[in-house]
């Protein structure tokens, strides 16, 4: 069932069974990802309705269904007033979910970005990242940023600023000025960019309609250091730590203080997703060798990956070569590892059957590059052959690898190579077939198709499982969420309640009454109450876990269904 | 007439010598004993007085006419071989001889109708009737249990119709089969854990986990646990579903000696934990497809989520 019905979507038909979603749009065409694909959609409504609310919920839903939409056929559609679509939008606009277009007629249509929706689900784990990278700092920065779509570097550092000292303890104070290097480091790494910004030509601005572009050298560029300190200059002077630069760059700054106050509050800084996923696959082919192989050898690849990051495009195949040299001198000190060792564990990535890493020349001691394509393929298939076994059982695990093994096989052939009596392996076969996990291709011997002259042959189509998997995934995720809003629900009028009395008990303990009063308050909720209430934060804590490692299931086959796409199109 | 007289009366006189002549030539040659041979012996009989003799030689199944590159042969029969089908008629002879020619790998009843030329219902009576006398049997085929091949008594049938090692009367050993796949990589997987142990070097650690087909099969054959034995092409298709299981890996290395090539083989540990999605009731729901929200199966009243969450 394809989802997008509105005039300016068409379909593509292509030779591998892939169908697109071509959208018409005057700059370039965009093609939607998640073609196909049913339970999409409801997903992101519930998602939008958990973080903003029914209207917003309502507005992006109808724009991730139809497409380019103009603001009043929305209003029409959604029976909503014209001034929350308006609100709506500009909330949606503001996280970067929707974008808008001139369209040819003159007015301005907005459309959706459905992967941008889907990307709330890994909020956690981006932030968990970047405070394993740089610390708790960084990780409020992030946070401040996933929630407020797009925010000025001032405004972020005031903001976690004042949160983390709040959270310490004693008298300690955090000063900007460690916030802004977190910040800076953040965006040298590419994982914060600018938003695009007004483009204040005279020749294509028209009145209705602002627009919004970004130059590719500046995405990732910070304000030079006068204007970055400009905001909270007035703040600075009150704070008697200071790092800041010498004498002369003060006075310098006094002088131009006003003059750039109005460049820097128009920089826009929002997260770099490309570069999240980025760091998120890596550490999924980091673990992989780790439980393959050992912790060092994981430790070598992670210094390739990070020796590659800023030499390779996100969406290329094979990494950036390395030499050894390169990445001998670039290894942790800790790891302590000699140049032979190193050499040998090399050695064994490449040597390993997952294919991570293939050795291209030999200058400098060895030149390596990562297989990033195939990587995340074999992870993929490592992910499918997991459901199959948790699913289906060890036999059907058995007969699905053989298949994947040796590509197309006969039923006789498949009985005999994996050893399991015909009866067994005839229904095991069928149950796969029936769930879509095998293909049938039947090559007729003569030109009349008669079935006892045909040979059926069963195969397995990676793609085809890949995309059916991430409808479930989908449908799962939907399922777990309609759950935990139905817990809470059911149980709404015994969490206000303990809401209430854990607020009237701090409220109580501020003003400083006896002990006796709070007991008192305490009490109002009585034991099986308490119980019920830890059972119901049980449950739900448990349902937010599943969300997060359901969602590692749907990265990795989502990163893999674009690499093929890229790599597809790229052989044709 | 006393000319007649001695000419008729030497007639049937002369028959008997002619067969007696001839199978005495037989014996002289093994090897065989041509026409020409027989004429060269006994220039006085005539081709017809040839023929004859040697037909009822033939029909008492006293000798063997056999084609050969010169032309046609007649061999003494061994008189054990004659004292069984004595008694049968030539067609039965026939087929007992198509059945004898297929060795130890039998012969399909279709086949032998058309090697033989004779009738569907003749061909069952006569292999009814050489069954009865204990000459032929029948052995149902592994592939086809339909099938049923004949072959000679006394003969082995062939690995190819019984299935080999894997089969006992027509049934696959899936215990047998399970118990051999259990202890085959209990094997390797011991190997791998002692190179872990003992090995510093990480090359030198998988060189040493590595074992080859025939470490394992030595293995399996000190264990005792087959009454069958065991050879080394067997284990090794033992150890290809081993790697299908995910649980082994191959390497093939040009080996010193005669071999050509050793394949060796290790345990591996798997890529990945247990995937997300199988974490949850989901994944394993056997009635995924139906249930959405509002309907009679739903995520609000589904009950293994329920079992699930109070866990």
């Amino acid at each position: 069932m394809i989802e997008c019905i509105c005039s300016k979507c068409y379909l593509i038909f292509s030779s591998s069974s892939l169908v697109e979603l071509k959208t018409r749009l005057p700059t370039n065409t965009k093609v939607l990802q998640g073609t196909m694909s049913t339970w999409q959609v409801p997903l992101c409504s519930l998602l939008l309705r958990e973080y903003y609310g029914e209207v917003v919920s309502k507005v992006g839903t109808y724009l991730a269904k139809k497409g380019l939409t103009p603001l009043r056929v929305i209003a029409q559609e959604t029976s909503l007033k014209l001034d929350q679509v308006k609100k709506s939008l500009c909330t949606l606009i503001q996280q970067n979910i929707v974008a808008f277009e001139m369209n040819k007629r003159g007015f301005t249509e907005y459309c959706a970005d459905v992967t941008r929706i889907l990307h709330r689900l890994r909020f956690p784990r981006y932030m968990y990242s970047v405070k394993t990278l740089y610390g708790d700092a960084a990780e409020l920065i992030i946070e401040e940023l996933l929630h407020n779509g797009q925010m000025t570097m001032g405004r972020v550092v005031d903001k976690v600023t004042e949160r983390l000292n709040e959270a310490m303890l004693d008298n300690q104070s955090v000063s900007p000025s460690l916030v802004k290097d977190k910040f800076a480091k953040l965006v040298y790494t590419h994982f914060i960019q600018r938003c695009p910004a007004l483009v204040s030509s005279t020749e294509e601005a028209t009145p209705s309609m602002p627009i919004l572009a970004i130059n590719e050298e500046d995405r990732f560029l910070l304000p030079t250091v006068e204007e970055a300190e400009d905001s909270s200059s007035r703040k600075r002077k009150r704070v008697i730590e200071d790092s800041s630069p010498t004498q002369a760059k003060r006075q310098k700054i006094s002088r131009e203080e006003k003059h750039d106050s109005d460049v820097h509050c128009s920089i826009y800084w929002c997260v770099n997703f490309d570069r999240f996923h980025q760091y998120l696959r890596d550490q999924g082919l980091i673990s992989a060798v780790m439980n393959k192989i050992d912790k060092k050898a994981s430790e070598v690849l992670r210094t390739m990956l990070r020796l590659s990051e800023v030499r390779t495009d996100f969406k290329a195949a094979v990494s950036a070569h390395m030499s050894t040299n390169e990445i001998f001198q670039a290894l942790p000190k800790e790891l302590s590892l000699k140049r032979q060792t190193l050499e040998q564990y090399l050695k064994l990535l490449t040597d390993d059957s997952t294919d991570f890493v293939s050795k291209t020349g030999d200058s400098g001691g060895g030149m390596y590059s990562i297989n990033l394509h195939r990587a995340v393929k074999n992870l993929c298939k490592a992910h499918i052959e997991s459901v199959v076994q948790e699913r289906f059982g060890s036999k059907c695990f058995r007969i699905f690898r053989l298949l994947l093994l040796k590509g197309h096989l006969e039923q006789k052939q498949i009985e005999e190579f994996a050893m399991i009596p015909a009866k067994e392996a005839k229904e095991m076969v069928y149950r796969m077939f029936e769930e879509h996990f095998i293909t049938l291709t039947e090559v007729p011997k003569t030109p009349d198709h008669a079935p006892s002259r045909t040979y059926y042959l069963f195969s397995v189509n990676i793609n085809q499982v890949s995309r059916m998997l991430l409808e479930k995934c989908f449908k799962a995720m939907t399922n777990l969420m309609n759950r935990r809003d139905h817990e809470s629900r059911e149980n709404r009028r015994l969490l206000e309640k303990q809401q209430r009395v854990e607020a009237i008990a701090a409220s109580l303990e501020q003003s400083g009454a006896d002990p006796a009063q709070k007991e008192e308050v305490e009490q109002m909720i009585t034991p099986p109450e308490r119980a019920q209430v830890a059972k119901v934060k049980h449950m739900t804590n448990k349902m937010e876990q599943s969300e997060i490692q359901l969602d590692e299931t749907m990265f990795i086959i989502q990163t893999y269904l674009q690499s093929t796409h890229v790599h597809d199109v790229k052989l044709k | 007439m006393a000319s007649a007289h001695p000419s008729v009366k030497q007639e049937p006189v002369e028959a008997v010598d002619l067969e007696s002549r001839i199978i005495e030539l037989c014996q002289q040659i093994p090897k065989g004993v041509t026409d020409a041979a027989i004429q060269n012996d006994m220039p006085q009989f005539t081709p017809q007085q040839r023929v004859m003799a040697i037909n009822r030689l033939l029909s008492t199944g006293q000798i063997d006419l056999l084609k050969s590159s010169t032309g046609l042969v007649y061999k003494l029969k061994d008189p054990s071989a004659t004292s069984k089908i004595k008694g049968s008629d030539n067609q039965e002879k026939l087929v007992y001889q198509i059945i004898e020619e297929q060795g130890n790998k039998g012969i399909w009843i279709r086949d032998i109708r058309f090697k033989s030329n004779l009738l569907l219902t003749q061909v069952n009576k006569i292999l009814k009737n050489l069954e009865s006398k204990k000459l032929i049997k029948a052995v149902k085929s592994v592939a086809a249990s339909k099938k049923k091949v004949y072959m000679l008594y006394n003969v082995e049938p062939d690995r190819s119709v019984t299935g080999g090692a894997w089969y006992s009367d027509q049934d696959f050993e899936s215990e047998f089969v399970e118990v051999l796949n259990q202890q085959c990589f209990k094997f390797l997987e011991q190997k791998a854990s002692k190179a872990k142990e003992t090995k510093t070097d990480p090359i030198a650690q998988r060189n040493s986990s590595y074992g080859s087909s025939a470490d394992v099969w030595k293995f399996i054959s000190e264990l005792g646990i087959s009454k069958v034995q065991l050879s080394v092409e067997d284990i090794e298709t033992i150890l290809e579903t081993l790697i299908c299981d995910g649980k082994v890996e191959r390497s093939i290395v040009a080996s010193a000696g005669d071999a050509g090539q050793t394949k060796l083989y290790r345990a591996v540990a798997p890529l990945i934990q247990p995937t997300g999605l199988m974490r949850m009731p989901c994944g394993v729901c056997p009635v995924f497809d139906q249930c959405y929200e509002g309907g009679s199966i739903s995520p609000s009243t589904c009950l293994y989520m329920k079992e699930w969450l109070e866990y």
